[in-house]
């Protein structure tokens, strides 16, 4: 019974703001303007069913898979390179600090220029929002591998090489898969106004197109699947990370 | 090692941390550097491991002078949750050592199964370090480090985050390990009775900036040590009297 306690109050927290919602939909808000759950229930079913919804998460899914693992893997090239090389790491840090800044939604309007609206417009807003975040987490990881365990990594004769991959690597990975984690929860924030400003299509469009249709059942819908999607991806990731992972992240808790 | 000097920092503001430290240590030995917090034991350890350079002066290993650390001079550290890889289980640290020391893998087995019941972990192998306690912490280190069949073990203060019950255990260990496989071991401490129990010659230094080796001590009494015994708490005196802070 303990092991049920957590998925059942999962399970009710659900319940009791769905009841909440449906309550103040039907009793004191205008219904039009947030329709309640069953409504939107109504809304989903021929959604689903046509398949309609599932072209649009398929489609932002995609865009939000290449640019978040390009970002990804670029982003921990470059920082174990900065995390490693003083030098690299002193020339381009300011122009990292200044750029970071610049978040994907700003970048929406040169990348439409430079890209156009199809794919590749939000393959780089992806990218460049995943790319910063994974950047300066793997640059932190890298350089706080614990000099005392690259110094007795050392002792013991391991070369440089072997130190680098088999030391430093390794005490990055927490700060490398947290900031994966981080970037993912971006990505799935960022897609939403890259799609709603230039797009044709994903969720984003969606939710755009139902506003310009005034379909508010709609954009219930869609907003509840980005709520879902997130949550599931999230999960997906830490249990992955668990399963591949567990013994390099096990320790952050207990060093 | 000959007139080490080393000095931090630019002209405009150095700081002279040792100021010619002349020590010579025979094969087979257990030094002690004892000195107070800020003496400069550390920072002469770096350098006999090779992680440091002296600023003047020469350290030499066997006739060599000492470049880079190597497996001929293993580093041993108080931090042992840091220095072993915690992502590996106490067996595949020392095995993490044959891996680096490039030893055929027929012999891994073998060799872990000496060194794990030389430090008695025999029957925590499977375990993480975050999951052993400190002195066995700080046994799979002393394991590791024998892996790589060292000829000069560099403890600095080893024990000195355990309780006192478990250092007491710990110095036995170390000792006996010592008369087995007869290391040379030079072992910085700031705690005296420490110095008394384990060495055989104890090398006061005194507190920096310009830190040198001011008085060496023969404890020549024989082990496992009394520290009760007059002769020891003579020894104790003297050494206590020669430190300066």
């Amino acid at each position: 019974m303990v092991g049920m306690r957590a998925p059942l109050l999962f399970g009710a927290s659900i319940l009791i703001a769905l009841a909440a919602w449906q309550f103040l939909s039907s009793f004191v808000f205008n219904p039009f303007l947030i329709p309640p759950p069953l409504v939107v229930l109504q809304t989903a079913i021929p959604m689903v069913k046509s398949g309609e919804i599932f072209r649009h998460v398929a489609i932002s899914m995609a865009r939000v898979g290449v640019g978040f693992f390009t970002g990804c893997a670029a982003a921990i090239v470059l920082g174990v390179v900065l995390g490693r090389v003083k030098l690299v790491n002193e020339l381009l840090d300011p122009v990292i600090e200044l750029l970071r800044y610049l978040s994907p939604t700003a970048m929406i309007p040169i990348a439409v220029i430079w890209f156009g609206i199809g794919e590749t417009s939000k393959y780089f807003l992806i990218f460049w929002g995943t790319f910063f975040i994974v950047l300066i987490n793997t640059t932190a990881g890298v350089m706080r591998a614990p000099i005392i365990r690259q110094r007795a990594a050392a002792c013991l004769g391991a070369s440089p090489l072997q130190i680098f991959l088999l030391v430093v690597i390794p005490s990055a990975a927490p700060y490398i898969v947290t900031g994966m984690r981080i970037a993912m929860a971006s990505s799935f924030m960022s897609i939403i106004p890259a799609e709603i400003l230039a797009a044709d299509s994903g969720i984003g469009f969606l939710l755009q197109n139902s506003s310009i249709l005034l379909q508010t059942n709609r954009i219930f819908v869609a907003l509840l699947t980005i709520c879902v999607l997130g949550f599931a991806f999230d999960r997906l990731f830490r249990i992955a990370v668990d399963r591949m992972l567990s013994r390099y992240m096990s320790y952050i808790a207990l060093t | 090692m000959r007139n080490v000097k080393k000095i931090f920092g630019t002209d405009a503001q150095r700081y002279v941390a040792l100021d010619g430290i002349d020590l010579e240590v025979a094969s087979g030995e257990f030094v002690c550097l004892l000195g107070p917090s800020g003496c400069g034991k550390s920072t002469l350890l770096n350098i006999l491991a090779g992680f440091d350079q002296p600023s003047e002066g020469a350290v030499e290993f066997e006739g060599a002078p000492v470049r880079g650390a190597g497996k001929d001079r293993v580093m041993f550290f108080q931090d042992a949750g840091s220095a072993l890889l915690p992502w590996l289980s106490a067996e595949e640290n020392v095995r993490f050592a044959l891996r680096v020391r490039k030893l055929p893998r027929e012999e891994w087995p073998a060799i872990i199964d000496k060194y794990l019941v030389m430090v008695d972990l025999k029957d925590h192998r499977h375990k993480f370090p975050a999951q052993l306690s400190g002195g066995m912490r700080q046994r799979l280190q002393i394991a590791r480090a024998l892996a790589v069949e060292p000829k000069v073990l560099l403890m600095d203060e080893p024990f000195a985050a355990l309780d006192a019950l478990t250092r007491r255990r710990m110095h036995g260990f170390l000792l006996d390990i010592w008369k087995r496989t007869g290391k040379t071991i030079v072992f910085v401490t700031h705690d005296i009775a420490e110095a008394v129990t384990l060495a055989d010659r104890i090398c006061v230094m005194s507190v920096g900036p310009g830190s040198r080796i001011t008085e060496v001590v023969d404890v020549g009494l024989p082990r496992p040590r009394d520290l009760t015994d007059p002769q020891a708490a003579a020894l104790f005196r003297r050494v206590e009297g020669s430190l300066t802070w």
